[in-house]
């Protein structure tokens, strides 16, 4: 069975989601044999395009030509993925050690959602503060920057009414959420919540018991802080060596980082590392 | 394999914590049944005093004088700046005669015999990290954490080591701390200059579990139950003894609370001086 991670890379007028892209197909090849295409219309820098196993260009069309978030064509994803078995990550994301064992545990599950995510020391996160919709609505509590599918019946199900809901979200909202905490715009994590609720499924695409396959989400108020700020860049530092650990704070970082904020690339000298570490 | 307690007691102008050791010496005896050592800078003061018969083994330190400065609170309304010469804990490792220690601060109040088990345990090396204050009432926060963003807080008011390859590594590495404090405690958001080994240890302990949560300190048997130097200790009869904690938002009123049977690590040290006069002059 091939097995390979799949990245969707759309670049709108502030944020260059392609390079984030490079930076996790390079923390991927340093620690993994497992191969990384790219989704995108973007144009991805020569010398970077060898990172990636294939670049799909984006199927159907561009359903987000006019749009800012740029995730109408998330639900493509499963139709485009070159793979049997396919773990789908956010671009701001680092894959900071071997997650071999992950496929073994993934080859139960059709999919699989994480539903818990772990702050910077390790601990699962609270994630209640970024979470009053699911909250609100008993929505399973899902989270999409990482998760898994195998090609099969199921999961094109799955997929196949994730596009039914992305495509009229609207509408879905307003039949399944209470006004109360309805987002205002589209979420992916909500729509595939939505779909986990239709489908009644969530005991078969979640795990409650274990910690891992999961990811470390850096949003600040998940982090069990008291004094929040803004960034958390602003609260704490990040310290990189040269054989690529990552230290945040006082705390080594392992597994799949999710570091949310846009000028991290900028902030901190990690992908020239990267670059060196893996000779791109 | 020889077992014992360890006490380290270096007096300032205002708290006798050879007295303190003396006390806490007897009742290790009576509810322990271990023999006691003693590290002191008053080996003197400690023989023409109190005598030498409640220790093991006595260790003479050279008297160093502190510039680490803190306030002791007796109660809400009274306090006293006196030095905290709190330095070299680390050295119990090269000082300890017993090759399965456990340290103690002086002011841990033991009634009952909840430690003596851990030299049955298969774990190196113990310590508190939960705890509970009695008075239930203040936010226990800066108990949890060492600072809002750093590391988990570990009380080094009680600890149990072998000496093992990896404890001397240990101990060396939080006497590096201590040297380079000023560099640590920036490292690891303190924001206070006061050096404490609580923080020392736990900075440690993080290092020693690779900066991450670990499992190189297990937990001593049950809760670190403390007071802090707000509350005063009014009486103690054997196992029993009566607080006075303070109550929330009403400063110098307290609340009356006993325990019985419980090891309490009792911060005001002038009310604890108090109690121990009464009970050597009882005996």
């Amino acid at each position: 069975m091939s097995k390979g991670i799949v990245v969707f890379a759309q670049n709108n007028d502030t944020d260059n989601y392609v390079d984030q892209a490079c930076l996790l197909a390079m923390t991927l090849k340093l620690h993994n044999d497992t191969p990384i295409s790219i989704v995108t219309n973007d144009t991805i820098p020569d010398e970077y395009k060898c990172l990636f196993d294939k670049i799909i260009p984006i199927p159907f069309g561009d359903a987000a030509k006019n749009t800012e978030w740029k995730i109408e064509n998330r639900w493509k994803l499963y139709y485009c993925s070159p793979y049997k078995e396919t773990i789908i990550m956010d671009t701001d994301m680092m894959v900071l050690q071997n997650i071999d064992i992950w496929w073994k545990f993934l080859s139960k599950y059709e999919m699989f959602f994480t539903n818990k995510v772990l702050n910077y020391r390790g601990d699962v996160a609270d994630t209640k503060y970024y979470r009053k919709t699911f909250i609100d609505n008993d929505l399973p509590n899902l989270f999409s920057g990482l998760h898994y599918f195998r090609k099969c019946e199921f999961a094109q199900e799955f997929y196949h009414w994730l596009e039914y809901v992305m495509n009229n979200w609207e509408t879905f909202y307003e039949q399944q959420l209470i006004a109360a905490s309805r987002p205002k715009h589209m979420s992916i994590d909500v729509c595939a919540a939505i779909v986990a609720r239709i489908l009644d499924c969530e005991d078969t695409i979640t795990n409650n018991i274990t910690k891992f396959p999961s990811f470390t989400h850096m949003k600040p108020y998940c982090q069990g802080w008291n004094k929040v700020q803004t960034n958390w860049q602003d609260q704490i530092g990040v310290y990189i060596s040269k054989d690529g650990s990552l230290k945040i704070g006082n705390y080594l970082q392992t597994g799949v980082l999710h570091y949310t904020e846009k000028d991290f690339l900028e902030k901190t000298s990690v992908i020239e590392i990267y670059r060196n570490l893996i000779n791109v | 394999m020889t077992k014992g307690v360890f006490l380290i007691a270096k007096n300032n102008g205002y708290v006798d914590y050879v007295k303190q050791a003396v006390f806490l010496a007897r009742r290790i005896k009576k509810y322990l049944d271990m023999p006691v050592s003693i590290a002191t800078d008053s080996v003197e003061y400690l023989e023409n005093i109190f005598g030498v018969d409640d220790f093991d083994k006595i260790i003479k330190l050279d008297y160093v004088d502190s510039s680490n400065m803190k306030y002791f609170f007796d109660g809400t309304l009274s306090k006293k700046a006196a030095s905290f010469k709190n330095a070299n804990r680390a050295d119990v490792y090269k000082l300890s005669p017993y090759d399965e220690t456990i340290i103690m601060d002086t002011d841990y109040i033991i009634s009952n015999d909840l430690l003596k088990s851990v030299f049955d345990s298969t774990s190196d090396f113990l310590i508190y990290k939960k705890s509970t204050d009695i008075a239930k009432v203040r936010d226990e926060i800066e108990f949890e954490k060492i600072s809002d963003t750093s590391i988990d807080f570990y009380w080094a008011t009680v600890i149990f080591f072998r000496k093992t390859k990896t404890n001397k590594i240990f101990f060396n590495l939080v006497n590096h701390i201590e040297e380079e404090w000023s560099h640590y405690r920036r490292v690891y958001q303190i924001t206070s200059s006061l050096f404490r080994n609580d923080f020392a240890f736990s900075i440690a302990i993080h290092i020693m579990n690779g900066f991450q949560t670990g499992s190189f300190a297990q937990q001593l048997p049950g809760n670190m139950m403390y007071t802090t130097d707000k509350d005063i200790l009014w009486q103690l009869t054997d196992d029993e003894m009566m607080f006075l904690v303070e109550k929330k938002d009403y400063l110098g009123e307290y609340t009356a609370l006993k325990t019985t049977g419980q090891n309490i690590h009792v911060m005001n040290k002038f009310s604890l001086g108090r109690i121990i006069d009464k009970e050597f002059a009882n005996e």
